[in-house]
């Protein structure tokens, strides 16, 4: 039972990991309709800036405790490079999904030079830090306390979107531009600046996903694209563009793996593609993905 | 993926002290006009972005000092650095510094994939080709079977065996379950393997009740370390490196691998030693180090020098790859001077190639020699772990020291086999 117990808290907090990485891609395809590749690029900035923040921050006194928010506000800020990265994507709202794809790669190429200038070859990491909040221990199950906290921040993050989503009058007319762009700009929403807004926000989701995941991991150069693939995995399971479908995708990716490594680790990868192959037969759209018409 | 070419031109910030080579500042003036082009190739992004950046400043250390003391044979060294990536580009920039650049040998390569590749296009184009290091044993017979232009580095597997060999020493009879992470490709799995089958030669009783294999640069290794604990395991065999190192020794720490008397052995762990923190790398685990360990107690006045400049250049300190690209040069260098001497006169690249056969030169880690099968011979360290050192992360104590020939097959011999009937001493 407790070897049970280990394995799936595991799997809970990868779930946890990749759904910071989808939920941006989620949003940001939901209402723009953007596959955005770079969501790991944002991931990663995410990881390397909340290590040079907190690093900064622990030099100049702050306490050991305060690394969290002082991530938290890392990603935040980093959020102000979404509406630069938004206006370039405008140069491809209309165009073909090819060159959407082709720029936003670009963008992931263009963002690991960047990282590397800035922070080097070496991946970073943050020593101990997330074992300073100590260990949560139940019988011979232990788990740091810190990745019970990322679980919770995913969880919280998950239920906000939705709430802001379902409940808020932006966030009805954010659904409303999704539905159709033009009947929403014809009843006097400002498409331009929603979809300013969604991408920032999208672009926070990443980078404070990074920010928060970094203590538990490290940053390193290849992020980026090992995040992106398997972020594409719960997503085509979820649904594109489905909040509760990312949800939902992460879990089915982040237990299916946490079994296949426990009962036969040769299957890690075969055992979550199976799966991504068997929804795509059965149910195209994913788990909470609306068909195509 | 972005090429960019770099041109480091003779006689950047010279530091070191002119050394053994002032002989040669007396060779022909029309020798010493015409610089000696090197082209070296090594990885500049991805998981072994950082590996190729130390193995460029050993590299860059050597040049220095030998532009310093007179250049090689009186001629003064330009380097010509491209990238590796795949396989396929990473020979095009080989095609390209031979035939366009038309270097006089290049030097690199980290990843085994590429070298595998390459190797055989080097023969092929007949180009003096010299590893630093990506030379595991699968491929390399079918690829490389007799190489003349192509000089390789020292198996990757003799980490493994070092590491298995004091494993067997220290802990023999107190354990009798074993589990492995090992990254999923040929260095891994070999490792693993190499380390069951030398418990078997020595006799060691074991079962495997875990074997994990995480492709390299996954960062999230919670899942594996449960599965881990789960098995309980007596002793933990793993060539994890690069990153994902670090994140295994912090998730094990948080999960509680590391609190009971479970035994550790990591071959690799001085590919990324300095991000191997104290707080999560208790003390007691056997670490190797390859062939440089920066931190001996009675270094060589060589590697003295080297890791005083990189820790002030560099805000660091080197691993191994550094010593392997050093090494390279060295080994270039002296067959250069040693064919010239011979012919009194510039020697072609078959000349460098026969004097190169046999040769022994002094690296940072210590003696090495190319062996006349075209396999490079050095000097391995492995250690336990400590913590009393004035770093913040763990470097080893009790250093043993290993020249290859203790650790990898003979000429022509096959790695199994020679595993099997080998008279190896613990």
């Amino acid at each position: 039972m407790t070897s049970f117990f280990d394995v799936l808290l595991g799997g809970v907090f990868h779930a946890s990991v990749l759904f910071l990485v989808a939920a941006g891609l989620q949003l940001v395809f939901g209402v723009q309709r953007i596959v955005n590749l770079a969501c790991g690029s944002f991931y990663a900035l995410g990881a390397y800036f909340g290590i040079t923040a907190v690093n900064w921050s622990t030099a100049h006194g702050a306490p050991a405790w305060s690394f969290l928010p002082v991530l938290v506000l890392s990603g935040v800020l980093l959020g102000a490079i979404g509406p630069v990265i938004e206006r370039l994507l405008r140069t491809v709202y209309k165009r073909d999904e090819a060159f959407q794809l082709l720029l936003t790669f670009a963008l992931v190429l263009m963002f690991q030079d960047v990282l590397r200038f800035f922070w080097g070859a070496t991946p970073q990491q943050l020593g101990n830090l997330s074992m300073s909040y100590g260990k949560l221990a139940i019988g011979e199950v232990s788990f740091p306390t810190y990745n019970v906290l990322v679980m919770a921040a995913s969880i919280a993050i998950a239920v906000s979107l939705g709430l802001f989503l379902q409940r808020t009058r932006y966030g009805r007319i954010l659904r409303a531009t999704a539905e159709n762009r033009e009947m929403a700009e014809a009843l006097g929403a400002d498409v331009r600046g929603i979809y300013a807004s969604v991408f920032t926000l999208g672009t926070v989701l990443g980078t404070v996903g990074g920010a928060l995941v970094v203590p538990t991991a490290a940053a390193s150069l290849d992020m980026p694209v090992e995040l992106v693939v398997e972020a594409f995995a719960v997503v085509v399971i979820g649904g594109l563009g489905s909040m509760r479908g990312a949800v939902a995708g992460a879990l089915v990716v982040g237990l299916t793996r946490a079994l296949a490594i426990s009962f036969y680790a040769e299957l890690e990868v075969l055992a979550i593609y199976v799966i991504v192959i068997a929804v795509l037969i059965a149910r195209p759209a994913g788990l909470f993905g609306k068909p195509v018409e | 993926m972005n090429t960019q070419r770099r041109k480091i031109l003779q006689g950047i910030g010279a530091t070191g002290a002119v050394l053994a080579a002032q002989p040669y500042l007396s060779f022909p003036a029309i020798a010493q006009n015409k610089p000696l082009r090197i082209g070296i190739i090594s990885p500049k992004a991805g998981v072994a972005g950082t590996i190729g950046e130390c193995g460029l400043r050993g590299t860059m250390f050597a040049v220095d000092r030998i532009n310093a003391a007179g250049g090689i044979a009186g001629r003064k060294v330009e380097l010509i650095v491209e990238e590796e990536t795949n396989p396929k580009d990473s020979i095009e920039r080989l095609r390209k510094l031979v035939l366009q650049d038309k270097v006089d040998c290049v030097q690199g390569i980290v990843s085994s994939g590429v070298s595998l590749a390459m190797g055989a296009v080097a023969e092929e184009m007949k180009a003096l080709l010299i590893f630093w290091d990506g030379t595991t044993q699968d491929g390399v017979k079918e690829t490389m079977p007799n190489p003349r232009y192509v000089f390789r580095s020292t198996d990757n597997e003799c980490e493994a065996v070092m590491g298995s060999l004091l494993a067997i020493k220290h802990w023999k009879g107190q354990f009798a379950t074993i589990a492995g992470i090992n990254p999923d490709y040929s260095y891994g799995r070999n490792n693993f393997a190499a380390f069951q089958a030398l418990l078997k030669k020595f006799g060691v009783e074991h079962k495997v009740v875990a074997d994990q294999w995480p492709k390299v640069g996954t960062l999230d290794l919670t899942s594996h370390v449960a599965a881990l604990k789960a098995a309980k395991p007596d002793l933990v065999f793993s060539s994890l490196l690069f990153a994902d190192l670090p994140v295994f020794m912090k998730t094990a720490h948080g999960a509680g691998l590391m609190d009971g008397k479970t035994k550790f052995v990591f071959p690799a762990a001085g590919f990324q030693h300095t991000l191997l923190k104290k707080e999560f790398t208790p003390e007691g685990m056997l670490f190797g180090h390859n062939t440089l360990y920066f931190n001996l107690d009675n270094p060589t006045p060589l590697q003295k020098a080297f890791v005083q400049e990189y820790e002030a250049k560099y805000k660091d300190y080197p691993h191994w790859e550094a010593d392997r690209a050093y090494f390279a040069m060295q080994v270039y260098k002296a067959g250069v001077e040693t064919a010239y001497k011979a012919k009194n006169a510039w020697p072609g690249t078959e000349d460098v190639i026969n004097a190169m056969e046999g040769l022994k030169v002094d690296s940072l880690g210590g003696p090495g020699q190319m062996r006349k099968d075209h396999i490079a011979e050095q000097t391995f360290y492995q250690g336990m772990t400590t913590h009393k050192n004035r770093y913040d992360f763990a470097t080893i104590s009790d250093v043993t020291k290993m020249y290859s020939d203790q650790l990898q097959k003979p000429a022509g011999a096959d790695f199994w086999k020679w595993i099997e009937t080998a008279q190896i001493k613990l």
